[in-house]
Parts: structure tokens; C-alpha cells; sequence
């Protein structure tokens, strides 16, 4: 009873705030909303059993993913005015991305309807241990069978780092004001004051 | 299966949580409404700066260094979450999990270096 009517809130809630990233006039608002998109999403990740998911959409996607979005929101210098303009030039593509949306969602659907995904594989190499919680079946299948596409995911963040750092990085000239750390600590007392008893009516040499 | 029954006292929590924000946000509107006099015109709505009209728009250009910490922060918060499935199965994984592991940190310290070396932490 209360799963469905949790269900039900989350998926329109998940639809609600959708519906709006596209419709909020300021793409600010659009990024709120699709925070706001990713926590209904959550919490139907955890309606259907996978927590791991859920609590990585919150991590991952809210923490990061969204932030990411909102900087490159502010960043680029849009005229937002601008940006509605030419509507009907770019219906055409609009168009087209919706169309291709919707095949999506008909072979989804299409797809869940011939039944359940065979997990493993017949000789049980690829199945997750039984009883095992949700976050331990990901471990034990990501680490052992599926080991290869997890580097190649590291590959791919190695890349996108490096890519990021060739995109932004400015030429770094000499910094002002930077700081030798270690050069500070290794400074000692005695090499950087002295003690001196200078005679009345003489000067000191410096 | 996961026992949803656990999650009823955050469902609750939230229930409450998006009543109470809905209270705080529409109760003092509705009470202003109400109590004050509301007569807005375009001298009241418009936006206050010391007096002089607004020089720009309040909404600046970020600097695209936060785009860099921003997709730093992306990639070791993934490596952080997947240490975690790998720290509880590693009784089922064992030394293969483990190689897995410390392959994957390699390939990400390989990336920390390299932006450690070019200064991108630092920001000047």
C-alpha cells in the first residue's frame, strides 16, 4: 500500500519536475529542477531493490553531475533572450530527437516485455551470490567477471581528466605569490635571526 | 530482496521534511499578504543597487577553473563509490578483486599526478 502510493508520488514527481527543466525559463532553475529529478529517481531506485543505484544517483549524480551542469550553466555567457529565438528553424532537429526518444522509450518497453534479464550465465560463472545484499552482488560481479569493462571505466575518467585539464588549464606563467612549503619548514630560528649587543653610540652592521 | 520496510521512517522524515519547507516558504507569504498593505509598482520591483540603476546583469561569467575542480570532484567521487562495493565483497572477489582495485587506483593516481604536475590544483 504505502510502496505504491510511494511509487506513484515518486514517478510523478519524477515526471513533474522533468516537465519543468524544459519549461523553466532560466536554465538555473532547469538545473534545480533536475536535482530535484534525480532525488525522485532515487528514491525509485530504492523502491525497486537497488540501493546502490539510489545512494550513487544522490552521490554521483546530485552531488556531482548537477553541480558540473550548473557551472558550465554559468559559464557560458548566454543571452537567454537569444537563445529562444529561431524556434521554428530548429524544430525540424527538435523534432527529430523526440522521435528518436520516443523508438527508445517503444523498444524499452518492448524490451521489458519479453521478460526477465537472464543474469550469469549457464555455468554460473556470472551469477551473484546468493543472499547476498545489493551492493555486495554489484561488488562480486564488477570486480571478478565484468573486471575489464571496470578498468575501461577508469580509462575513460583518466581521459576525461586529462581532457579537462588540456581544455581549461590556462598557461601556467610564473605564479605570484606562491609559496615553498617545504623551503618554509625547513627554516630554523637560528639562521633567520641573530643576537646582537651593539656598544652605546655605535651602529650595527646589518 | 531488499526489505523496504526500512525505509519507512525516511519516508516518514520526508513527509514531514516537504511539509515543513511548504509551510516556512508559503506561510510567511500568505500572512504578508494578508496583515500588510501590497502595492507594488514598477519603482518597488525594481532592483535596488546604492541608488544607481543596476550597472549589469547580476548573473557574471564563472571562471573556468571551477569547471576543473568540478570534473576533478566527478571522477574521485566515482572512484570513491566504487571502493565501496569492493570493500564489502571482497570475501566473495579475493586477490582478483583486489588487483582489480588497486589497477583501477593506479590508472586514477596516474591522473592525479599528471594534474598535480601541471598546477591544476593549484589556483593562482
Amino acid at each position: 500500500m504505502i510502496h505504491t502510493i510511494a511509487f506513484y508520488l515518486f514517478a510523478a514527481m519524477v515526471i513533474a519536475s522533468a516537465m519543468m527543466v524544459i519549461f523553466a525559463r532560466n536554465p538555473v532553475h532547469s538545473v534545480m529542477w533536475l536535482i530535484l529529478s534525480f532525488f525522485n529517481a532515487a528514491g525509485l531506485m530504492v523502491l525497486v531493490g537497488a540501493e546502490f543505484i539510489a545512494m550513487l544517483l544522490v552521490i554521483v549524480y546530485v552531488g556531482a553531475v548537477a553541480v558540473l551542469f550548473l557551472f558550465v550553466v554559468m559559464m557560458l555567457d548566454i543571452d537567454y533572450a537569444e537563445m529562444r529565438a529561431g524556434f521554428m528553424r530548429n524544430m525540424p532537429l527538435g523534432l527529430l530527437i523526440a522521435l528518436i526518444l520516443l523508438a527508445e522509450i517503444v523498444l524499452g518497453i518492448g524490451a521489458y516485455r519479453t521478460g526477465a534479464i537472464e543474469l550469469g550465465t549457464p555455468d554460473g560463472t556470472g551469477a551473484a551470490p546468493l543472499g547476498a545484499s545489493n551492493i555486495e552482488a554489484i561488488g562480486s560481479l564488477m570486480f571478478t567477471r565484468y573486471v575489464f569493462l571496470f578498468e575501461a571505466a577508469g580509462i575513460i575518467l583518466l581521459v576525461a581528466m586529462i581532457g579537462a585539464i588540456v581544455l581549461t588549464h590556462l598557461g601556467s606563467g610564473p605564479a605570484r605569490g606562491q609559496q615553498n612549503v617545504s623551503r618554509q619548514n625547513r627554516r630554523r630560528p637560528e639562521e633567520a635571526t641573530r643576537n646582537v649587543t651593539p656598544e652605546i653610540g655605535k651602529g650595527i652592521e646589518l | 530482496m531488499v526489505d523496504l520496510s526500512q525505509y519507512l521512517p525516511i519516508l516518514l522524515f520526508l513527509g514531514i521534511a516537504v511539509v515543513l519547507s511548504t509551510a516556512f516558504v508559503f506561510l510567511p507569504m500568505g500572512v504578508s499578504r494578508l496583515t500588510g498593505s501590497h502595492k507594488p509598482d514598477a519603482e518597488k520591483l525594481s532592483e535596488y543597487e546604492c541608488g544607481f540603476p543596476a550597472f549589469e546583469d547580476s548573473r557574471g561569467r564563472f571562471d573556468v577553473r571551477f569547471y576543473l575542480v568540478a570534473i576533478s570532484f566527478i571522477i574521485f567521487d566515482l572512484e570513491a563509490s566504487f571502493l565501496f562495493p569492493w570493500a564489502v565483497s571482497l570475501e566473495y572477489t579475493g586477490w582478483t578483486g583486489w588487483g582489480a582495485m588497486m589497477v583501477f587506483l593506479a590508472i586514477l593516481g596516474l591522473g592525479l599526478a599528471y594534474e598535480w604536475k601541471k598546477g591544476a590544483l593549484d589556483w593562482e
